[in-house]
Parts: C-alpha cells; sequence; structure tokens
C-alpha cells in the first residue's frame, strides 16, 4: 500500500471535524490518516516540522476570515485545502490565490473532500463546481487567459454535468475534460501573489503533460506588477 | 389591464384626437372654403359641371383619405396615390378655368394642399413639403401658360405664402403635439414603472418572509425528530433533509436581484418543486444580464418543464457568456423532458446521460 496523506482539520465546529473525519475513515482505501485536529491555528505556529501533509482549513474561524493566514501555512510547507461554507467567488479567488491548493464548499464535502486532500499532496490541481464557478466568474484585469475549451470544460462543469458527459458534450474524452480543467487551475496557480504550493503545482502540471511552459504567462513581470496594484481582491488587514 | 397599457392607450387616444381636428379642419375647409368660392365665382368658370365634378372628386379623395387615418396607420402609397389625385384634380381645375383671372377664382390649390396635409402629416415632414411644393408649381406652370403678368405673380406669391405657410404650420403643430403626447405617456410610464418596482419589491419580501416561516414550519419539525431519535438512514428522512437542506441555501443565497429578474422567476419554480421533494440549488457566475420578459418565459417554461420531470434533485445554473446568458439544469428525470421549442433568442440543447438530463437555454442578446 502507497503511503497515507496525513492530514489536519482545523475546524471550529466539533460536528463538522467530526462529519470530515468519519468522510475520511469510510474512504475505501484509507488513503488519508486524520492525525491532527484543531478549532484554530494557534497549535499549528511555532513547530518546526508539518504536522501534516495537508490541513483541511475552516476559512471562519471564530467568526473570522482566516484567508490571510494561509501564506503563511504554505510557507511553512503545507498544503491547504480550504473547506468553507463561504462560496462567494471573490472568497474562492482569494484562498486561491493566497496559495491554497483547492476550495471545497460545504456542500461538495462528501463527494470532494477527501480526492481534494488527495490531489493536494501530490501537487496536483483539483477543482471543485465551486471553484469552476469562481473561474467563471473572475473579471479581475490580471486574469489568466483562458482557451475557448477550457472555459467550455468549466462552464459545463460548474453546471452540474459529470465528467464523462461533458465529455460526450464536447466530443472528447473524459481525460481530455480532465486535462482543459487542470490546465486552466495551473494558468490560476501561474498569476498572481508568488507561493512555494502554487510553484509546486506549476511545476507538477508541466511534468505531467497538463500544460507547456509556453502556455503560461509571463511569471516574473505579472508577479512583480500585481505586488504593485492589487486593487480587486481587497485581501482584508492589508 | 396595467397602467403601461393605460400610458400607451392615452398616447394613442391623443394622437387620434389631433388626427380628427386635421379630419375637421380639412372636410371644413373643402366645404366651407372652396364650397363657398364655388358657388361665389359660378358664372366665371368655363365649364361649371366640371369644376363640380373635380370639386366632387376633391371631397371623395378627402372622404377616403379622413377613413384611412382614422382607421391607424396608412401604407405610404395609398397616401401618395391620394395626394396625387387631388394634385391632378387641382391641376385640371386651375387648367379649366378663365385665363384672365385663374388665381382669383381657384379653389383647388388650397383644397389639394390640405387633402396632402391630411394624408401625409404624420409622415416626414419633408414628404409634406415636397408634394406641396409639386403642387405650387404645377399651379404655377398652368399662370404661366396663360400669360404670366407681374400682378400675377404677386397673387401667386401671397397665395402660397397664405395656404401653404398655414399648411406646413398644422402639419408641423400635429407633429409637435404627438411629440408632447409620447413625453406625456413615457412620463407616466416611468413613474409607473418605478411604482410597479416598489411593489414587486414588497411583494417578493412577503414572499421571502412567508417561505422563512414555512421553513420555520417544515425544517422545525425535522430536527425535533432528528433530535428525538430518529434513525438518520431512514430514506424518507434523508429525502426530507435534503430538501429542507436545499430550501435553506436558496433563502440565504437569495440576494436582492431586480424584481422579475430570472434568478427570482426560478427560484420560485425552485419552491414548487421543494414542495414535491425534490431538492433544487440554484448558483449563478457573473454578473448576470438583465433577459427581457418574453426569453425569460421560455426559459422558465424549460425549468417548470424539468423540474415537473425531476425526481429528487435537480442544479440550476445561470452563467455569463459572451453576449447572454447560459442557464442550464440538471436533474435525476429519468427521461427525456418535452422542453420548449427555441424562440424569443433562446437556443435550448439538451443531452441524455442514463438517468441524467442535462438541457441548457442559452438567451443571446445580438
Amino acid at each position: 500500500m502507497e503511503q497515507q496523506v496525513t492530514v489536519a482539520i482545523i475546524e471550529d465546529h466539533p460536528v463538522v471535524t467530526e462529519g470530515v473525519a468519519s468522510w475520511i475513515r469510510s474512504d475505501p482505501g484509507q488513503r488519508v490518516l486524520l492525525v491532527h485536529t484543531a478549532r484554530d491555528l494557534t497549535e499549528l505556529h511555532g513547530v518546526a516540522r508539518p504536522a501534516a501533509d495537508v490541513i483541511i482549513l475552516d476559512l471562519e474561524l471564530s467568526g473570522e476570515l482566516v484567508t490571510t493566514q494561509i501564506p503563511g501555512l504554505v510557507s511553512s510547507g503545507y498544503r491547504v485545502v480550504a473547506f468553507s461554507g463561504h462560496s462567494d467567488p471573490s472568497i474562492v479567488m482569494e484562498t486561491l490565490d493566497n496559495g491554497a491548493h483547492a476550495y471545497v464548499s460545504k456542500e461538495e464535502g462528501s463527494e470532494h473532500l477527501v480526492e481534494a486532500v488527495l490531489a493536494a499532496a501530490a501537487d496536483r490541481p483539483y477543482v471543485t463546481r465551486s471553484q469552476a464557478r469562481a473561474m467563471l466568474s473572475d473579471q479581475r484585469p490580471g486574469r489568466p487567459e483562458l482557451s475557448a475549451q477550457e472555459l467550455q470544460a468549466l462552464l459545463l462543469w460548474f453546471q452540474g454535468m459529470s465528467k464523462a458527459s461533458v465529455g460526450r458534450r464536447m466530443s472528447i474524452s473524459e481525460n481530455t475534460v480532465r486535462q482543459y480543467i487542470s490546465r486552466a487551475r495551473a494558468k490560476y496557480a501561474a498569476t498572481g501573489r508568488t507561493a512555494p504550493s502554487k510553484d509546486a503545482l506549476l511545476a507538477r502540471a508541466i511534468e505531467d503533460g497538463v500544460i507547456k511552459p509556453g502556455e503560461i504567462m509571463p511569471y516574473t513581470s505579472f508577479a512583480s506588477a500585481a505586488a504593485n496594484h492589487r486593487p480587486s481582491l481587497g485581501t482584508p488587514g492589508q | 389591464m396595467s397602467d403601461a397599457q393605460s400610458t400607451t392607450m392615452m398616447e394613442g387616444r391623443y394622437q387620434r384626437a389631433f388626427t380628427i381636428a386635421v379630419v375637421v379642419l380639412v372636410a371644413g375647409w373643402h366645404l366651407a372654403g372652396d364650397g363657398g368660392q364655388l358657388l361665389q365665382y359660378r358664372p366665371d368658370y368655363a365649364s361649371y359641371p366640371f369644376q363640380v365634378a373635380i370639386w366632387l372628386v376633391m371631397a371623395a379623395a378627402i372622404a377616403v383619405g379622413s377613413l384611412l387615418m382614422l382607421r391607424g396607420s396608412v401604407d405610404w402609397r395609398l397616401a401618395w396615390a391620394i395626394a396625387i389625385v387631388a394634385l391632378v384634380a387641382s391641376t385640371a381645375s386651375a387648367v379649366e378655368s378663365p385665363a384672365g383671372h385663374m388665381l382669383a377664382v381657384n379653389w383647388a390649390w388650397g383644397s389639394a394642399g390640405w387633402t396632402g396635409v391630411l394624408v401625409l402629416h404624420r409622415r416626414r415632414l419633408a414628404e409634406l413639403a415636397s408634394f406641396l411644393a409639386i403642387e405650387a408649381a404645377a399651379t404655377f406652370s398652368v399662370q404661366a401658360w396663360d400669360g404670366l403678368t407681374r400682378l400675377d405673380l404677386a397673387a401667386f406669391l401671397a397665395l402660397m405664402a397664405w395656404s401653404t405657410g398655414a399648411q406646413i404650420a398644422v402639419a408641423a403643430a400635429v407633429k409637435a403635439l404627438d411629440a408632447a403626447a409620447g413625453r406625456a405617456a413615457a412620463a407616466a410610464r416611468s413613474e409607473e414603472a418605478a411604482r410597479e418596482r416598489a411593489a414587486t419589491a414588497e411583494i417578493i419580501q412577503a414572499a421571502r418572509h412567508a417561505r422563512w416561516l414555512a421553513l420555520q414550519e417544515s425544517t422545525v419539525p425535522l430536527v425535533a425528530e432528528l433530535a428525538a431519535g430518529a434513525d438518520p438512514s431512514d430514506e424518507r428522512l434523508r429525502v426530507s433533509c435534503a430538501v429542507q437542506a436545499a430550501q435553506l441555501r436558496r433563502l440565504m443565497a437569495e440576494g436582492d436581484e431586480l424584481p422579475g429578474s430570472l434568478v427570482h422567476e426560478l427560484h420560485a419554480s425552485a419552491d414548487a418543486a421543494a414542495l414535491r421533494g425534490v431538492a433544487v440549488e440554484i448558483e449563478t457566475a457573473g454578473t448576470l444580464p438583465p433577459v427581457p420578459g418574453p426569453a425569460r418565459r421560455v426559459i422558465t417554461d424549460a425549468a417548470i418543464a424539468i423540474l415537473t420531470s425531476a425526481r429528487s434533485q435537480a442544479r440550476i445554473t445561470l452563467a455569463t457568456v459572451t453576449a447572454g446568458i447560459a442557464v442550464s439544469f440538471v436533474a435525476d428525470t429519468g427521461s427525456v423532458v418535452l422542453l420548449p421549442s427555441a424562440s424569443q433568442g433562446v437556443a435550448i440543447e439538451h443531452q441524455q446521460d442514463g438517468g441524467t438530463l442535462w438541457a441548457e437555454a442559452r438567451w443571446n442578446n445580438r
């Protein structure tokens, strides 16, 4: 058996933590091992070695949005999967821009959370419908340019089709559907704020042949432009 | 009947009143003015019966023109045909008038001009001006053929200034009054629209409140049932939970969309489906453009068709796409649903995958 992926749950509602733990337990392959649960982030600070491969992070802890904490977690070596009741596209975008690997809304949890954790551990893109929705809604000037095929695959996925149905609709294989959606996600990893998790995701996408280096936007110029001028994201606390 | 319809009617009534005023003016002129002149100069005409016949032809043209104008818009060919009949009649009358004092006894020039006003006043002013110019030129040609003295020229110019000037003035006045009535109706309409918006917002607010109360009645017993130890693996309980959860989510997600917005109408369809035990979720992506009423109806018809066939769940999404909006439905209908046909700029596509139906209604604003 492959090495289990270790995961920590940061969630201030015990009933939700319990629910997530039960999804992890009921995974037939037992691919994920829950090693840590906490109601806030204080315990994770000051630990020399990451306590887990992946953090499942509730974005709202004790009534406060913690999206600005994500860059700190990511630079400590964690991969972050955001798990939130918020599905507002601007919050989703901010979460991804701050370096979270994936975004899973609470409605999508049972179907997607474990898979998103596994994808994050492998630095592979994972796009939920709420993430697709945020990408489709994105109107920021610095957004990456998605191809018509990528947009169509994202739209059909957001609409609620299975990937197999999207493939039938677009007369392509299910694998190609995954490739289009992953490529769109990788393009996002190449824009905005720099983060080790985004670099890792991009490197893996290139390695897997999801995206070619030439398809990525000029990285440094955008990052430096974005660092100087980021009016539309409105990161709280900055 | 809505008030928007009544303001349109009001505008229509004003326009009709102006038309009646023009008809009365033209008919009165022909009867009293021209008829009086015809009687007064009876001995002067070369052939009096001919002049009376021409007067009758002109009267018939005016009668037909009046009837057509009162019945509504007149085809331009018909309007010009009547005007040309009047032009030919008036020229014939001038030709048959005594050469020496044609202008003095001429009754037909003014009459033909007024007939032109009658049938052309709702068309562009340039058309009426052209007609009056042709009419003046025709009368002038007859006078020139007979011989033109300085006195004749002066009389011609005086007559033209008086009659053509009056005719243009009347037509312009009707145009101005039409525009004023249009503005008044537009103002009434926008005021009415604002009132309607406010009223609809209140209705939406009340409906939302009612839904909230209804949820209290349906959700609270369910939670109580669970708390009392009901078995969560019971299929009936799971279905009720899914439906209640979807309804709660919709209630919370419902923004302050414009009254009559597509999202609101879809929410209403979803609420109806929820009563049957179907869990419906609605999501939007992007800033949705306003969709005109007829197109909205096609889309909501599709929603109703799909939601009534859905067995237990449905997902509705609205997404901004190039030049429009894509409203999609994914539902476990089990079989193909009879969808409305494409119309009002809405194209509908669907795909059946096993028991799941995907359908998309795409409205294009071009």
